[in-house]
């Protein structure tokens, strides 16, 4: 093994080490999460590959492999696109926003019709954006990180595509934007005291936010989430529905493909956001409590591999990507029990749809690049390559 | 802090251990998530799991009620009077189809019929639950029900069925005693509400039918039966996935209820009306067995099952003979001379010597002349049953004075209901002093003695109904007991008994007084012979005839030829069967019919009386065993040379004229 900084010049690069290098223990924890999605997937196709499963494992092998293959890519081509990529893919964004090409789907104007392809660029914003605060963090001072009147680019960066995705309005993908970037702020180090002077504001914030500046879709959801039995068959049904699906699972569940609030569809989005529901249903509070420590898990080896990044870029963008994935995991195990609104976020590698679960694959990419190259050194990126 | 170099060594140094400092806070925090996820899922899985199973087998299986069939009504024979007949059915869920508007036009080119409902149809979809499914047409043909099914993928939510629908093989022939069954109303829930009964969730379900009317009505709940239940497992949109044959409970068939009718009699009383208006009751004069009991004119009760249209109805409620109405038990009229022997009879227990001789001229004068219609000169009470005279009923009603003859009345019948287990009957009227004390004010309350005379005949404030004229000829007949009706044989199976009947206050000599007057009234010479010679041998039948005054007349004809019907007298009818050991009793009212005497009525009571004999195996023994052969008749022969066939139907406005003057 060449684990050690002191390898001959040139070894770390040959494809051989490098491949040696990948850890295991996240690729294994991932494909256990998407196998316990292909399987809740093939249950819910009434124990068919059909019309889900398949899809679902076929789309995880070849972003397996693409997975691999980005850890290859040395940390200091994802450095040097990372401002070419934020611009790129902001400019995307605001074409949806601005111009005709946006294309509405499911209530919110969130795609991007290019013709030949359509895209959804606030699912790759996320990317983008934690490329760029990586980028950002890795040429500043930790006192500037902390505070100083230089956060305001940061901040801007998080900002303006928040601001844009909202718009849409794509709220819970701006939400995850704008956490995701604000976790990477505190992670690389904001002051307390402006964390609690942000916190502060938010919580001032919220209120007169929701009522008077969200749609009422939107609204309701959030009104919901308090109430949900103040509408049982409409708005807050989901909600209940998904409650009664996760408590009726009891300790052991009620068996593969057995579930009934599943599979008599009483379970809304049981194939997507709604998917930790099920798994609750039919594997009891063993199975899913095995997923949450499995995502757990996950979520600290990568920390762990943050830390061993010789370069701030890979320790913050690593970090960023956990905290976005971090994120995913705990906002869609709220809703799915009634902890949090019905907001449109999946759990990953569960639930069944390409962008979530490629973005969530770019991501490890990114992290086990870093950690594949652990002992590369940057140089200190002035200038936007 | 410095700023040259930009980036010291120890800066490096210090934003890495910040960042790991930062990490541990951010892992500590993702921890405390997952803690606060795996908590929520033991509250969720583990403490609260018993409530959410609940909610989820409540989500995943639905009880579909199984309607009862309905119990049976039979004869006394065992012929099925009120069964259950299969009727296709369509229905629409309102939630599984796309669009109302569109199935129902789909429908439409189907089912011609439900375009004409079509409103009707749409609030009774849209009152129904959301995934309850509405009867919108019953009676399918085969054809249209293979058509709909064959058209069922076109047709989201709309689904073909088959379920038992009420039926009455003999039509209108139970229509009034039998009744019918009807959709459930709003007023039939509000009803069994202020009675503070249970109502049970059956009645909601869109094909049950409630009773109406007669036995349906009065014996509804044991009839009703019990609903089972279908356990079915249902996904989100109420489709049924799968019954769960363990968690289903078969209904229960509602009780059979046997009654006292002869389903032969009743059918030939209604079958000898025609179009008349009217009713017969027949009963057995030993245990009041009612054998039949019609009300004609009469309509068919199956209309009414599937909900009878508009028309139909108005037209049924707005005919001028009232085939609504049940005449036997709840149509009052005079009884006029039919309650003569009720006269003699009360004067007799006042101690009336049936030998007494009281001459008639033709006329009786109280205050003013009632006429007589004949000059009979002096008779007994048996000689003025036969000719049925005025002028005798009247002189020994004045004698008694009202009170005495009410008494008698009522001891006989009148003037009173009786508990037959259905509920639309009429007491009438039995006037007497304390009647007209209580109903009247100033002058009119009290007894004129101008109104006795005409109480004497059976006219004036007296009304009765059919039923209790029955009553009254069994007791007659029986010669011993008050034999009180019954028309409910048994409910499932039980048998119901009435208490033992109680002994007549009168002696025995007094009834066979008025039996031998009403044996003379059918014999050569009395008033109902003509019409009443059933034909069976040694078997004859004793009766008495009845004109009741429809109207007050002015100067002119009393027969009523070639007035208006609704202006023409009543006539009616008792008679009981064989003379010498009566077993049968029939009353007979004919509304405004026949020309008086023993026109109408005899010879429809004749007809039936003839079918409940010949029924009767020990009757029909005797009746093989003698021979059909009249015995030798000095009057038939009489009448026979007049050239008056003795069994000819005499409902015939040309018929020659009756053999005795009418009006009785």
């Amino acid at each position: 093994m060449t684990s050690s900084a002191l390898t001959r010049p040139g070894e770390r690069e040959r494809l051989s080490v490098k491949l040696a290098q990948l850890d295991w223990r996240v690729i294994g924890l991932l494909t256990f999460l998407a196998g316990v999605g292909t399987l809740m997937l093939y249950s819910l196709g009434k124990l068919s590959w059909e019309p889900w499963a398949a899809k679902h494992l076929i789309r995880y092998g070849f972003l397996l492999v693409a997975l691999i293959c980005m850890a290859m890519i040395h940390p200091k081509w994802w450095f040097r696109s990372a401002y070419p990529l934020y611009g790129v893919l902001l400019i995307m964004v605001a074409l949806v926003d601005f111009t005709p090409l946006g294309y509405t789907a499911g209530g919110a104007k969130n795609w991007l019709n290019l013709g030949v392809i359509r895209i959804q660029p606030a699912e790759f914003m996320k990317i983008g954006l934690v490329l760029a605060l990586a980028r950002w963090y890795h040429s500043h001072s930790a006192q500037e990180a902390r505070w100083s009147w230089k956060l305001l680019i940061p901040a801007g960066m998080i900002g303006v595509p928040f601001l844009l995705v909202a718009a849409q309005p794509d709220l819970g993908s701006a939400m995850i934007i704008g956490l995701t970037g604000a976790a990477m702020m505190v992670i690389a180090g904001l002051s307390w005291r402006v964390i609690g002077a942000a916190v502060a504001a938010a919580v001032a914030f919220i209120p007169p936010f929701v009522l008077f500046v969200m749609h009422d879709y939107q609204r309701n959801r959030v009104l919901n989430f308090l109430n949900p039995e103040m509408d049982p068959s409409g708005t807050g049904y989901n909600i209940i529905q998904s409650k009664i699906a996760v408590g009726s699972g009891g300790l052991l569940g009620k068996g593969f493909g057995l579930g009934s609030q599943s599979q008599l569809e009483f379970l809304p989005e049981r194939h997507t956001d709604f998917i930790f529901s099920t798994v609750g249903e039919e594997f009891g509070f063993i199975g899913s409590f095995t997923v949450l420590v499995c995502y757990a898990i996950l979520i600290l080896i990568a920390l762990r591999i943050s830390n061993l990044s010789h370069s701030h870029f890979g320790r913050i963008a690593a970090a960023g990507m956990i905290a976005f994935f971090a994120l995913f995991v705990l906002i869609n195990g709220a809703m799915v029990m009634g902890l949090a609104p019905v907001v449109g976020v999946p759990m990953p590698l569960l639930s069944y749809g390409g962008s979530s679960m490629m973005t969530v694959m770019i991501g490890f990419g990114l992290i086990m690049s870093v950690h594949v190259h652990r002992y590369a050194e940057l140089s200190k990126g002035n200038g936007l390559i | 802090m410095s700023s040259e170099p930009q980036l010291f060594f120890t800066d490096v140094n210090e934003r890495q251990a910040l960042f790991l400092r930062r990490t541990v806070i951010f892992g500590g925090a993702t921890l405390a998530g997952v803690g606060l996820l795996v908590g929520r899922l033991a509250q969720l899985q583990l403490f609260q799991t018993q409530q959410y199973a609940t909610l989820s087998t409540r989500n995943q299986f639905n009880f579909r009620m199984v309607p009862p069939p309905r119990g049976l009504i039979k004869d006394r024979h065992g012929v099925t009077i009120a069964g259950n007949r299969p009727s296709f059915r369509v229905l629409v869920v309102r939630d599984e189809t796309k669009d109302l508007d569109q199935t129902l036009d789909l429908l439409g080119r189907l089912l011609p019929d439900t375009l004409e409902r079509r409103r009707t149809i749409i609030r009774e979809v849209n009152a129904a639950p959301r995934f309850s499914p509405v009867p919108i047409k019953s009676d399918l043909t085969w054809e249209e029900f293979s058509k709909v099914n064959l058209h069922a993928a076109d047709l989201p939510g709309v689904m073909a069925d088959m379920n038992e629908a009420r039926y009455y093989p003999y039509g209108g022939a139970y229509a009034h005693v039998v009744g019918y069954v009807a959709k459930v109303s709003d007023n039939d829930v509000k009803a069994m509400r202020e009675r503070g009964e249970e109502i049970p969730s059956i009645l909601y379900n869109p094909g049950y039918r409630i009773g109406r009317q007669g036995v349906e009505k009065a014996l509804d709940e044991p009839l009703r039966g019990e609903a089972g239940g279908n356990r079915v497992e249902v996904d989100v949109r109420g489709r049924v996935v799968a019954e769960d044959t363990a968690g289903s409970k078969p209904a229960v068939q509602g009780s059979e209820v046997v009654l006292t009718l002869d389903n032969d009699v009743q059918q030939r009383a209604l079958e000898v009306f025609g179009e008349e208006a009217g009713s017969i009751v027949v009963m057995d004069v030993r245990n009041g067995d009612i054998l039949a009991m019609v009300s004609s004119p009469s309509f068919d009760p199956n209309l009414f099952v599937s909900g009878v249209p508009t028309r139909i109805y108005r037209a049924l409620a707005d005919y001028e003979r009232r085939p609504l109405t049940d005449k036997a038990l709840a149509g009052t009229f005079a009884p006029g001379s039919t309650f003569k022997p009720v006269v003699g009879l009360a004067a007799m227990k006042r101690g009336l010597d049936p030998s007494r001789r009281i001459v008639c001229n033709g006329s009786f004068y109280l205050g003013r002349r009632f006429a007589c219609l004949g000059r009979h000169g002096a008779l007994d009470l048996r000689g003025a049953i036969k000719a049925s005279c005025n002028v005798y009923f009247m002189t020994l009603a004045t004698e008694m004075g009202p009170d005495a003859i009410a008494e008698t009345s009522r001891d006989m019948g009148f003037g009173q209901t009786f508990d037959i287990g259905i509920s639309g009957q009429k007491a009438g009227l039995v006037p007497d002093r304390e009647w007209k004390r209580r109903t009247y004010s100033g002058e009119q309350k009290t007894w004129f003695p101008g109104e006795t005379p005409s109480y004497g005949i059976g006219q004036g404030a007296l009304t009765v109904n059919a039923l209790q004229l029955a009553v009254y000829t069994s007791r007659i007949a029986n010669g011993r007991k008050a034999v009180k009706p019954r028309l409910i044989k048994s409910i499932g199976g039980v048998e119901q008994t009435s208490s033992a009947f109680e002994d007549l206050p009168f002696e025995p000599q007094m009834l066979q007084v008025l039996r031998d007057g009403m044996e003379a009234v059918t014999a050569a010479g009395g008033t109902g012979f003509r019409n009443s010679q059933l034909g069976l041998g040694t078997v004859k039948m004793a009766g008495k005839t009845g004109t009741a005054q429809a109207r007050n007349y002015g100067a002119g004809s009393r027969k009523g030829a070639g007035r208006p019907w609704a202006e023409k007298d009543h006539n009616l009818f008792v008679a009981y069967a064989p003379t010498d050991n009566p077993r049968y009793a029939v009353s007979v009212i004919v509304q405004h019919g026949g020309l008086g005497g023993g026109t109408a009525g005899a010879p429809r009571a004749r007809e039936v009386m003839k079918v409940a004999l010949l029924k009767d195996p020990e009757m029909r023994a005797r009746i093989e065993q003698a021979g059909f052969e009249a015995p030798e008749d000095a009057g038939a022969r009489e009448a026979e040379a007049r050239g008056e066939p003795i069994d000819s139907p005499v409902i015939d406005a040309a018929a020659p004229p009756p053999l005795v003057e009418p009006g009785q």
